[in-house]
């Protein structure tokens, strides 16, 4: 069960994500214009990779229908006599209304369709310029005057499988992580007797929660690269750090939340008890860690917040380590958090440990 | 008379031991209260304003100056340095002290001045949409109103009337508008979604803490049970759905009526699932691991973050067994959209087939449970 689920999870998220790029975005077209150049600009939306198409309705009231209905996420309203008044410069005002209820799909047709209004007008200012006289050559510099070079620094595509699927994997893996620890710790924890038992059966703290760890340690390591192997060959996601340190990033992420998960068992009251305080701080730990919205837009709160959970630091270090390729001395301070985070969790569990045996050879269970 | 009152106190039974229970209480009480609080943090900021970059002007010039001014003043960028080189850009880059680059070519100026065309080259993070979407479209929203004013003066210049050239060279206005959420805000966007799941998951887990291992309720006890859990979470959509928008400042426009349209069948569903899964898990631990790990999975189900028309149409019927996959959308919907009965239509429906199915699913399950008891004897 705790090894295939995060496998089967991956394999199941990797196809929702596979095709990369949202395509062919249902939009609704409002023509009330019905002339050549509505038509070229209706020909032009459709022909966009990133929008469909999928209805041609006769009012803007029925488009808006299909948007409440999630038909689609976006319309285009191509105002009556757009092409007569074109061309009696009286610039006709071409509306686009995105569902922003659906950010990323609204958004992302919106812009596709905002750019073949674009182009289409480049291609009118070009025969208005040259019919008032200036020269082909000269209308076309005139067209852009200040073009952007735009590139992203990496992730040239924009591909939401380096994006959302690189950093969800851990995500998931931190809740399996921290409850596979929960759940070995609480046996002993929640048993009369159990934790000083424990302790004296293992010799020492050190060693007892060494041998209770060590095994899922192994088996996190081996499903966390197992994902990675996959992300990085079979869906071509790019690499350009160091091997070493994204490993090493790797083992400190899981042995951290595996203290997290042993730290939390020591609190709650029961084995359940312990799975859902696990729950509620491991659960929006994707909100925290700025994967959807960057954490230098949060509140002070939720900066401080992301920063103690483990999935914050892994992720900002794996995002280095591959997309990144970010020299070493640029993910030492990073690593050195994690590592902090670490060190006083165990810290943590050790002194949690020796007080609840204590507690309880006290003659008293907390 | 007397049959109404022996069922109220069984529902009041119900939820006395659903209080008695400590995991049970933390999970669809004080959980839910903890989420309210602390799930929407990250996205309260709703809009990502001012996002850091650096610049590096080689032409440092009055019309390179200009435009760094600009896009300075843009809502979407902040300038955080001006650095002289490439190598001093990167070095802010990997430090996250920045997050985009813009540089403006030597001969900027000059190029604007003898018509030629003067390019820009702008830098983003690719790791980061949103980041880089904000950096590129304020960036060319500036240069092209500047490219605008640059053309004017020219064709003015030449003896063109300002009306005439102005239309030449921007033929048609484009508006943009966003509806439903109009400042485009981030908590708008996730919150309300978010919790519809969170209401499932935590209601599973919670008939799992109740039910899992443990003899089933019998007689009168197996319809309070469920009519009990539906009712609590009724307020539960009332609170997240109705107070925790107007508490963080997110537009809602719904019409209760049909909220509740989607939320009972919806509630109906999850709990059917809810019995048919503690009665499938034995042990209690397992149905609470086995939900916080689909948590996010089935979010991304759901076709908030990522359309419904790009995931594969077997792996969409699939997920359509689980409530949320169809519900949240409805929800987000009646809720944020103002829908009518009529929109929602099909996602009632796959709730209702799903509320009887699951029932139907755990009789089935506690019958041949059952019948097992029986054969070993005990």
């Amino acid at each position: 069960m705790l090894a295939p689920m995060p496998l089967l999870i991956f394999l199941t998220l990797a196809a929702v994500f596979a095709p990369g790029l949202p395509r062919d975005l249902p939009v609704a077209v409002v023509d009330l214009d019905g002339s050549t150049l509505s038509r070229q600009l209706v020909r032009m939306v459709d022909g966009a990779s990133d929008v469909a198409v999928t209805q041609q309705v006769p009012s803007l009231s029925e488009a808006r229908q299909a948007l409440i209905a999630r038909d689609v996420y976006a319309i285009l309203m191509i105002p009556p006599e757009m092409e007569r008044n074109l061309f009696l410069e009286q610039s006709p005002e071409i509306v686009i209304f995105s569902n922003s209820q659906f950010l990323a799909s609204g958004g992302a047709a919106a812009r596709s369709m905002g750019t073949s209004v674009l182009t289409l007008a480049a291609g009118v200012s070009l025969r208005l310029l040259e019919s008032n006289g200036v020269g082909p050559d000269r209308a076309m510099d005139l067209i852009t005057p200040i073009p952007v070079q735009q590139s992203p620094l990496f992730n040239p595509s924009l591909d939401y499988i380096q994006f959302l699927l690189s950093a969800i994997i851990p995500t998931v893996m931190q809740i399996f992580i921290c409850a596979a620890a929960v759940l070995s710790f609480s046996r002993e924890r929640h048993s009369p007797g159990g934790l000083s038992n424990f302790l004296q059966q293992s010799g020492s703290a050190a060693q007892g929660i060494a041998g209770k760890l060590l095994p899922y340690t192994v088996l996190g390591t081996l499903v966390l690269l197992l994902g990675d192997v996959l992300l990085f060959t079979f869906f071509g996601a790019d690499f350009r750090g160091n091997v070493l340190v994204f490993f090493l990033n790797g083992l400190l992420f899981i042995l951290a939340c595996q203290m997290l998960g042993a730290l939390i068992a020591m609190f709650a009251t029961s084995a359940t008890g312990a799975l859902g305080m696990m729950a509620v701080i491991v659960a929006p730990a994707f909100g925290f860690a700025g994967v959807s919205f960057p954490r230098f837009g949060m509140s002070g709160f939720a900066q401080a917040w992301g920063s103690i959970i483990p999935l914050t630091p892994y992720l900002e270090l794996r995002t280095d380590q591959t997309l990144r390729g970010a020299p070493l001395q640029y993910s030492a301070p990073t690593m050195l958090w994690l590592f902090a985070l670490l060190i006083v969790f165990t810290t943590l569990l050790w002194i949690m440990l020796h007080m609840r045996a204590r507690a309880v050879t006290a003659g008293g269970e907390t | 008379m007397s049959a109404l009152r022996r069922f109220m106190t069984e529902i009041i039974g119900v939820l006395r031991n659903l209080f008695a229970d400590s995991s049970a209480r933390m999970t669809m009480i004080a959980g839910i209260l903890v989420y309210s609080a602390l799930y929407p943090q990250p996205f309260v900021g709703e809009v990502l304003r001012d996002v850091p970059i650096a610049v590096i002007d080689q032409d440092n010039s009055t019309e390179s100056r200009k435009l760094l001014r600009l896009i300075d003043a843009n809502d979407h960028v902040a300038i955080m340095a001006a650095v002289p080189n490439m190598e001093a850009a990167r070095d802010a880059f990997f430090k996250r002290d920045v997050y985009g680059i813009v540089i403006i070519p030597a001969g900027f100026e000059r190029n604007l001045l003898t018509g030629a065309p003067a390019p820009i080259a702008a830098f983003g993070d690719g790791s980061y949409l949103l980041v880089y979407s904000n950096i590129m479209g304020a960036v060319t929203s500036v240069a092209r109103a500047m490219g605008v004013e640059v053309n004017l003066a020219r064709l003015t210049d030449t003896g063109m009337d300002e009306d005439q050239a102005r239309t030449a060279l921007a033929p048609v206005t484009v508006t943009n508008i966003a509806v439903f959420n109009p400042q485009g805000g981030y908590a708008s966007y996730v919150v309300p979604a978010s919790f519809v799941l969170i209401l499932q998951q935590t209601l599973l887990m919670g008939i799992g803490l109740l039910h899992a291992g443990r003899r089933f309720p019998t007689g009168l006890g197996m319809w309070a049970a469920p009519v009990a859990y539906i009712g609590l979470y009724l307020g539960w959509i009332a609170f997240t759905q109705l107070l925790l928008p107007a508490f963080y400042g997110i537009p809602r426009v719904g019409n209760i009526g049909t909220l509740m349209l989607i939320g009972l069948p919806f509630l109906s569903a999850c709990t059917a699932l809810g019995f048919a899964l503690a009665l499938l898990i034995p042990r209690r631990e397992g149905v609470v691991f086995f939900l916080v790990v689909m948590g996010l999975p089935l979010f991304f189900l759901s076709g908030i973050a990522w359309p419904i028309e790009s995931i594969p149409e077997y792996l969409h019927m699939l997920s359509l067994l689980v409530p949320s996959s169809s519900a949240i959308s409805a929800f987000v919907a009646v809720n944020q959209m103002g829908a009518t009965p009529k929109d929602i239509a099909d996602a009632v429906q796959i709730q209702i087939i799903l509320a009887f199915g699951y029932t139907l699913l755990a009789i089935l399950i506690y019958r041949i449970k059952g019948a097992q008891h029986q054969v070993t004897g005990s």
